[in-house]
């Protein structure tokens, strides 16, 4: 195939990302339509305008050599850093969040562009030390790259959007060669914390009574038994496997720094976020949506009840009945996959499903056919986004995951997250275009 | 050059890894979305597509109370509403609607916009709009809500009582129905949690009548709350009844200025029907205050009781019980009427002294100058040595103590009348002479209501036959003003032991009590020949100088007046001795009954009643 062709673009790519942002515009136009076909919003107009906007961009980054990222990944991540910083300190509240800012009528969201100049970042970071990244030291350098935007984010307080450096940081990091059980390690420390922050809640909605016993977990009285025990246990299986070199040592040492990161780190998650505060209630109300049937939960009854009326063929473009009556909040940007499944019913769901899937899997098919490292790491965590939001937004309408309110790429009403995913793209097709080089 | 010419083996493997990783969550996300759209899919589009029945409550209206000339009414009802919409239930242009809206509300559209403002549009929750609104433009609304879809209302159902004297006790008032009367009333479309109704007086005995039943508008809507049928089926409200009560506002005003700053209570009753023309009980307070939690912690704590409604209320009757006495003595002939019994001014029982309340002594006097100058010994002679405790209580059953009159009033009291078997089980002691000498003259354990006392005499002056005293005269459609029904007078006892010449004795000694007995200095009407009894009880020791006061009487005495016979009945709580209150106020009544005179016309011919008082109601 000849270098520079029209026709060595990923075709497959490029038209599923146009489906997925035709039928997001579409939609954005049903939920700006109300019962009777009366407009009362323009967003779909402004989607239009940022969707010209952005395939430009697109080809931009699709045709320009993405190895000259390298050079400027460091820059671009301190911009975006800065940003977010200035974000947290005059951002414009939305939804509770402060996560925009904006210069006269026009606003960014700055965690969205941050996520892809960590992916570079670390993508950058991963090539230089990838034979060293299976140590523990290496491994946990990598992770602070991505705690720092997360922690940003986190204070905003945006909760789906900074859980997104996660996924993109497992991704890129398991396909450098870290080891599994680093990887591990942070799952079930962050899995373990989040459980631990939450007891209040689970004793308030769940189990309806204070079990005292869970004080140990929750009171800053203990908190320095609690740590000096576990400091103990795993000082002694250290020692111990120092001598004897017995596995069994280890994995008890691995277990004791599990529980250690996982108490502290709930003391800091009860700091950031309150108890009942909305994200923790999202928690639990995802659990059990009836209790708050007539707030949050209803967000998610509503939303399953429109998704699930949707049947085979849907009810027909404007002619739901669940969104345009308004039971289905945020419908252009967080729960436009609810629209899209109530008026197109299961055949609208795969199309949206199908088309995320050719991208996915063509990104991957796309990696393995380059031997570029750093293709493959920014790669990979392109595709830790993606995945991660598609599960997240998915899920939270069908009622299989939490609402934390990230868009869906390419869909969602929203220039930043647009512009991002588009960007995303033509690195994908940027790679797939110089991959023998 | 490793890396720039293949791709390292585990390298290659984590992206297979990776790839089947994707392919397994969509798998996840597919049959999860399988699942809830085809699988669940039905059970989720019928409850959305669900069409339902929806029933709009058309608000009805509590009837009227009227006295019973039937033209201003005592109680009516100032009903308003609040209006509140649901923007986020309103179809198409917010602002038109709302143009929509205020010209059927008739105000300012600019109200509606300051209410709901422009990021309030997508709210589902009501937003109160407008308040007081009369049912006239909710009925309106009501019977077009497909029309405005997202409008809701409450009704504030807001009594008001016109007279906000001594009626009070009478009318009552209402209030939201409690956890008890709701168990006792529960009714689908009659009373709900919601209900209004009346809590005491005859706003509570007439609660069924009065509060008619609201109308019901069915209608099938789709899930965009429009209407899909095109006739709803409707069932109108069935309006409250107006009552109209026996009670005679000129006359209840009589007796309520009457007695003044008094504690005690009145009643006019027109003896040949039973019906009911003036019930007072003072003090009273103002039902339209109620609501204020504040008015009516006063009112519990108020020493005086303005709760307590008296002239259905137990009290002993003192002399008045000596109509009773004469009755009895007079029938069972256990002592000639003509032979005289001496009054030294106390009696003897054992080693107790029982002093008349002449401490002088009445002399040598026969029944009628018994009952005309209320001689404590005579009767307590009669008692004690002729008639016997027996006679007594049978005489007072005869008469209706000891059992309520049935007078359409919640929580009227029956009374006591005691008996020997009665005492020796509950005191463990037996009953003595003393207990008859005190009895005799209506002290010790007997009482009476006032109301009681109004069918004692009414028995006397129609000769044997009572009529179950009433309040309510007749039932009027509220829209046409007629007679729906009318109460007819119901006999409450047919007197067959006593004999009319009886009767002639008891009214001979009663209009003595007026011409030459004890009331004959205050009782100074010309307008109508007065006949009755006065009575005066013992109060506690500590208080001996104040007596609990009666007066029953009746007029006009003479069967051959044209005059309309009323019984009048006077209770006093508490007044000081010999003062002769009850006597005094039972002279403006008759007086302004028989002449048509206001109180104040009347005072003007008698004098000030209550000198030193600038108005008569505090």
């Amino acid at each position: 195939m000849k270098k520079g062709s029209i026709f060595s673009i990923d075709l497959a790519i490029v038209i599923a990302t146009l489906v997925l942002m035709l039928v997001g515009i579409l939609f954005i136009l049903s939920s700006n339509t109300d019962a009777d076909g009366h407009m009362r919003d323009d967003e779909f107009i402004k989607q239009i305008i940022w969707a010209i906007f952005g395939i430009p961009i697109l080809f931009f980054f699709a045709f320009f050599n993405y190895q000259r990222l390298r050079d400027i990944s460091l820059i671009l991540y301190i911009v975006f850093i800065l940003l977010l910083v200035i974000t947290a300190v005059i951002g414009k509240k939305v939804n509770n969040a402060r996560s925009w800012i904006g210069i006269g009528g026009f606003g960014i969201q700055a965690s969205e562009f941050a996520k892809l100049s960590t992916i570079l970042l670390l993508g950058e970071y991963l090539v230089r030390f990838k034979n060293r990244i299976h140590e523990l030291l290496f491994f946990i350098a990598g992770f602070l790259i991505c705690m720092l935007p997360m922690g940003l984010v986190l204070t905003q307080p945006d909760m789906g959007t900074a859980l997104v450096f996660l996924p993109v940081f497992f991704v890129m990091t398991w396909i450098a060669g870290a080891r599994r059980r680093h990887i591990f390690f942070i799952v079930i420390s962050g899995f373990l914390m989040i459980t631990i922050s939450m007891i209040p809640e689970f004793q308030k909605f769940f189990l309806k009574t204070k079990l005292p016993v869970l004080n140990i977990l929750t009171s800053f009285d203990y908190i320095f038994y609690v740590i000096g025990i576990i400091s103990l246990i795993g000082a002694l299986a250290f020692t111990g496997y120092y001598f004897l070199r017995d596995r069994i040592f280890y994995w008890i040492c691995y277990a004791s720094g599990v529980l250690f990161s996982s108490f502290l780190g709930s003391f800091f998650v009860r700091k950031v976020f309150s108890d009942y505060s909305t994200p923790k209630i999202r928690l639990i109300i995802f659990l059990d949506p009836t209790i708050d049937a007539k707030g949050s939960g209803w967000h998610i009854i509503n939303s399953v009840l429109a998704v699930g009326s949707g049947g085979l063929f849907g009810k027909g473009f404007l002619e739901g009945t669940q969104s345009k009556l308004k039971y289905v909040p945020e419908q252009s940007t967080d729960f436009i996959f609810s629209i899209i499944s109530e008026e197109l019913g299961f055949l609208g769901g795969i199309i949206i499903l199908s088309s995320f899937l050719v991208i996915l899997l063509r990104s991957v098919r796309i990696l393995t056919h380059t031997t570029d490292q750093y293709a493959h790491f920014i790669g990979a965590g392109i595709i830790g986004m993606l995945l991660y939001h598609l599960v997240i937004n998915i899920g939270m309408t069908m009622g299989i995951m939490p609402i934390t309110g990230i868009p869906l790429f390419f869909v969602s009403y929203g220039g930043s997250s647009l512009l991002t995913g588009l960007i995303s793209i033509g690195i994908i097709l940027n790679i797939y275009f110089r991959r023998y080089s | 050059m490793e890396s720039a010419t293949s791709v390292s083996t585990q390298t290659r493997a984590r992206f297979f890894v990776l790839k089947i990783f994707i392919i397994c969550i969509f798998c996840f996300l597919t049959i999860n979305l399988f699942l809830l759209q085809i699988i669940r899919g039905g059970e989720f589009k019928k409850m959305s597509k669900t069409v339902s029945h929806r029933e709009i409550s058309i608000p009805t209206q509590r009837g009227e109370i009227y006295d019973r000339s039937f033209d201003i009414p005592l109680a009516t009802n100032l009903e308003t509403f609040s209006i509140s919409v649901i923007p986020g239930q309103i179809p198409g242009e917010i602002p038109v609607f709302f143009e929509k809206l205020a010209r059927v509300l008739n105000i300012d559209v600019s109200q509606i916009h300051s209410r709901v403002p422009l990021r309030a549009y997508t709210l589902y929750q009501p937003i109160e709009i407008a308040t007081g609104v009369s049912i006239e433009k909710i009925s309106q609304i009501a019977e077009h809500i497909e029309e405005f879809p997202g409008v809701t209302w409450n009704a504030n159902l807001k009594r008001v009582y016109l007279e906000t004297g001594s009626l009070s006790h009478v009318i009552g008032y209402v209030g939201n129905i409690d956890e008890s009367e709701l168990e006792l009333k529960y009714a689908p479309g009659q009373y709900d949690r919601n209900s209004i109704v009346g809590k005491t007086g005859l706003e509570k005995q007439y609660d069924s009548i009065l509060r008619g039943k609201n109308g019901i508008r069915y209608s099938l809507v789709d899930v965009y709350e429009r209407r899909i049928d095109a006739q709803a089926e409707e069932q109108p409200p069935e309006l409250g009844m107006h009552i109209v009560l026996t009670i005679d506002r000129r006359i209840q005003l009589l007796g309520e200025k009457a007695l003044g700053p008094q504690n005690g209570a009145v009643v006019v009753m027109k003896p040949d029907t039973g019906e009911i023309v003036s019930l007072v009980s003072t003090p009273s307070f103002n039902s339209n205050l109620f609501l204020n939690k504040d008015y009516y912690d006063k009112l519990r704590l108020d020493p005086d009781n303005p709760l307590y409604n008296r002239s259905i209320s137990p009290f002993p009757p003192a002399s008045s019980f000596k109509m009773i006495m004469a009755t009895a003595v007079a029938q069972e002939e256990v002592f000639p009427v003509d032979k005289t019994v001496f009054c030294s001014g106390e009696l003897r029982v054992g080693n107790r002294v029982f002093h008349c309340w002449k401490k002088s002594g009445h002399g040598a006097l026969d029944l009628i100058g018994g009952i005309a100058n209320s001689c404590n010994v005579y009767f307590q002679t009669m008692g004690l040595k002729y008639l016997g405790v027996e006679n007594i209580v049978t005489y007072a059953h005869e008469y209706g103590l000891g059992e309520i009159t049935g007078i359409d009033l919640p929580d009227e009291k029956s009374g006591f009348v005691p008996t020997p078997e009665w005492k020796e089980k509950t005191e463990n002691t037996p009953w003595v002479g003393g207990d008859t000498v005190n009895f005799s003259i209506g002290q010790g354990y007997v009482t009476a209501t006032p109301l009681q006392m109004a069918n004692v005499v009414a028995m006397i002056a129609n000769e044997g036959t009572t009529y179950v005293p009433r309040l309510l005269k007749e039932v009027r459609d509220p829209k046409t003003g007629k007679v729906e029904s009318v109460t007819e007078r119901k006999v409450l006892r047919k007197n067959e032991r006593i004999s009319a010449d009886t009767f002639h004795i008891v009214q001979r000694g009663m209009r003595a009590v007026v011409e030459t007995g004890t009331a004959r200095y205050v009782l100074t009407t010309k307008a109508v020949d007065v006949a009755g009894k006065t009575g005066t009880s013992e109060l506690a020791s500590d208080k001996s100088n104040f007596t609990h006061e009666w007066f029953c009487g009746y007029a006009p005495y003479s069967d051959d007046s044209d005059a309309e016979r009323m019984v009048v009945i006077v209770f006093v709580e508490g007044v000081p001795k010999n003062e002769w209150w009850s006597p005094r106020i039972a002279n403006y009544i008759f007086h302004g009954i028989y002449t048509g005179k206001t109180f104040e016309e009347v005072e003007r011919e008698f004098g000030i009643l209550y000198p030193g008082k600038a108005g008569t109601d505090e």
